[in-house]
Formats: C-alpha cells, structure tokens, sequence
C-alpha cells in the first residue's frame, strides 16, 4: 500500500500542475479575446482568441488522462494503463463522432 | 443562428458571477442555476445552454482539483477507474441530445433539478460524520488526513459495480443537461460504496472534468458551443466560485440551502410547463 500511496502523490503533483497551467492559460486566452471582441466587435481576433481558450480548456482533463497513462506506464500498473487509455479512447471517439456526424472530416 | 450581442455577453458574465457563488457555496456546480437562466430568460436553445455550462463544468473541475491535489482527498485510482464510465455516459448523453426535443430535455432538466432541491431539503441538518476505521484499504480505496477527527481516515470501496452505474448514469445527465453529475454520484458513493463524503466530493470534482469534456466536444463538434458566450460564462463562473468560497464562510448555509432549494422547485416547475413558444 505504501507503493500505491508514493506513486500517486508524484501522479498527484503532475496533474496539479497540468490543472493550474491549464485553467490559467485558458482564462487568459479567454478574458484577453472577451476583451478584444467588446473593444472591435467586427474584429475575428477576439472570437480567434476565445476558441483557442476553449480548446485549451477541453483539451486541460483530457491531458491529465494522458499523463496518467504514461505515468501509470512507467510504473508499470498495466491495469491503470489500460483503464486511462480507455478513457482516453472514448474522448477520441467522441471528437470523432462529433466530427463525422457533421461531414467536419 | 444566435445574434450574439456585447449586452448579452455581459449578461452571461454576470449570471455565470452569480450562478458561480452560489454554486460553490452551495456545494453544487454553477450549471443547476446558469443552464434554466440562459434558456428561460434569454431563450438560448437548451442544447446551447448545456454546452455553456459543461465549458464551465470542466474550468469548475480543474480549478477546484489543482487546489485540492496534494490533500489526498482525491482519490485517484477510484476516480480514473469510474471515469470509464462517466465519459461512455457522457458520450452516450451528448449523442441523446441530439436527438431529443427542446422540450423534453428542458422536463428532464426539471425532474433532476427538483430531485437535486429534494436532495439538499433532506440534507439541511446533516453533519459530516467519519468513522475513523483501520481497514486495508484494498486496490481502490485511500486514506486521508481528518481534521475534524484529527486523524487519519482509511477506507475500502464497497459495492464497485454500483459505482460504477451511478456513474454512467451521471456521465449521462452531465452532458444531457449541461450539469456536472456530482449530485448522482456523490451521495451513492457515500452511502452504498463506504466512501467518506470528503473524499466522494473530492473525487467526483476530480471525475467531472474529463465528464463534461466528452459532453462539450459532442456539443462542439455540431456548432452549438458559441466561443463568445462559453468564455463570458466561464469567465464568470471561475470570478463567482472565488467569490463564492469567500463569502460562503459567513453566510447561514442552512437558510440559502432552504430558500435557494425553494427557488429550485418554482424553476423546476416553471422549467416543467413551459412548451416552446
């Protein structure tokens, strides 16, 4: 139990730090383009800038599950593995999804 | 196509201030107040508003996960195992919703909105207890630092397969109504998986995120996720649930719970009646 409890403190601090760069670069993109779209609301920077702070919002959890699938790799956890890369596997299958039910591809 | 105005932008970072403190005073996210507001009041399609609030869902989860990492209340293993299925009910959610009437989703949004108001009517006087028990806690459970007790709590999960359902079935609601699921999952964890309610909390926050980003991808993938309005409503939930967790120190968490479950219930029914126009 003391292996389990050692690793997933370093896992711990991994994703605190994918979260916080995550949700902070995010609200930048996000308040700066917010800003952009009051000041020249015909201007596309800002509406630019909001979408690449969704994306980078959506994309903060999904990077979380992939650091744990390499890192639950490196400990050798083939359970967790698998279990990550599940989830993993059904985000992809729900951008595809959502990509193919409107000829996006 | 929506007309998206500098007005209505400001009035989706206002509502998202507002649903922002109350949630996280509450204990709820901020999607059971914003979701109603943006399609009652301003008359967005409900699949439109549910996009909003999962964009907001997932920055709630985040922020709230990065503060609590390193208190091992979340409890990682459990809560990446059950993510295999709040993210198929997610995914299985989002489809749903774009098949389903306006209507029907909005009476689903009412039935689980007055179900949530039931849930905290019940809860009014309910104090936090922790049996502090020296069990292995087994491949899935934890333990945490108590300060309450002033020691450490270990605990083994119970019931997995339960688990598991109730999260499918949050993972559902999550992307079908733009809410996070916690309400789902939280209160079976706690009471049929033998999970203490810190940790159950700690760990659906942590699940939610990767919930409500296979919901929100659905929603974005069909060009229902609007940037301008998803980034004021963010904006300003992040800005309320800091605001939120300030003020919701002092204020009687007993009475807001019974007016704002109150004002759950005339929403819920209003929700409930009202056919398209």
């Amino acid at each position: 139990m003391i292996g389990h409890v050692a690793q997933d403190a370093k896992l711990e601090r991994i994703i605190r730090r994918i979260l916080q760069i995550g949700v902070a670069t995010s609200s930048v993109f996000l308040a700066i383009g917010l800003a952009w779209s009051f000041a020249s609301p015909a201007a596309t920077v800002g509406s630019l800038l909001m979408t690449i702070g969704l994306m980078i919002l959506m994309a903060t959890p999904v990077t979380r599950v992939a650091a744990s699938v390499v890192e639950y790799a490196v400990e050798r956890d083939w359970l967790f593995v698998a279990l990550t890369s599940l989830v993993l596997l059904e985000i992809i299958a729900g951008v595809i999804a959502a990509l193919v039910f409107h000829r996006r591809l | 196509m929506i007309a998206v105005t500098p007005g209505l932008t400001l009035i989706i970072l206002l509502a998202g201030i507002v649903a922002g403190a109350f949630g996280a005073t509450l204990g709820l996210g901020g999607g059971i107040f914003l979701v109603p507001f943006l399609n009652l009041v301003l008359g967005l399609p409900i699949t439109v508003a549910a996009a909003i609030s999962l964009t907001t869902v997932i920055a709630t989860s985040s922020s709230v996960s990065a503060a609590r990492a390193g208190q091992r209340l979340i409890n990682l293993r459990l809560g990446m195992s059950l993510e295999v299925a709040t993210a198929a009910g997610s995914l299985a959610g989002g489809i749903t919703a774009q098949l389903l009437s306006e209507d029907t989703i909005r009476r689903l949004f009412a039935v689980m909105m007055a179900i949530i108001a039931i849930l905290m009517l019940r809860t009014l006087n309910q104090r936090v207890t922790i049996a502090g028990t020296a069990v292995d806690p087994g491949l899935l459970g934890g333990q945490f630092d108590d300060p309450q007790s002033g020691g450490v709590v270990t605990y083994r999960v119970k019931r997995f397969p339960l688990a598991l359902l109730a999260s499918f079935v949050a993972g559902n609601v999550s992307s079908l109504l733009g809410l996070g699921g916690g309400v789902i999952k939280v209160p079976v964890l706690n009471a049929w998986c033998g999970i203490p309610l810190r940790a159950a909390a700690a760990t659906s926050a942590f699940m939610i995120g990767v919930t409500a980003t296979a919901g929100a991808i659905i929603y974005y993938g069909n060009g229902q996720l609007v940037p301008a309005l998803a980034a004021a409503a963010v904006l300003g939930v992040q800005a309320g649930s800091w605001l939120g967790l300030r003020i919701g120190e002092r204020a009687s968490n007993k009475a807001l719970k019974l007016v704002m479950a109150t004002v759950m219930i005339v929403v819920a029914v209003i929700m409930a009646v009202r056919g398209r126009a």
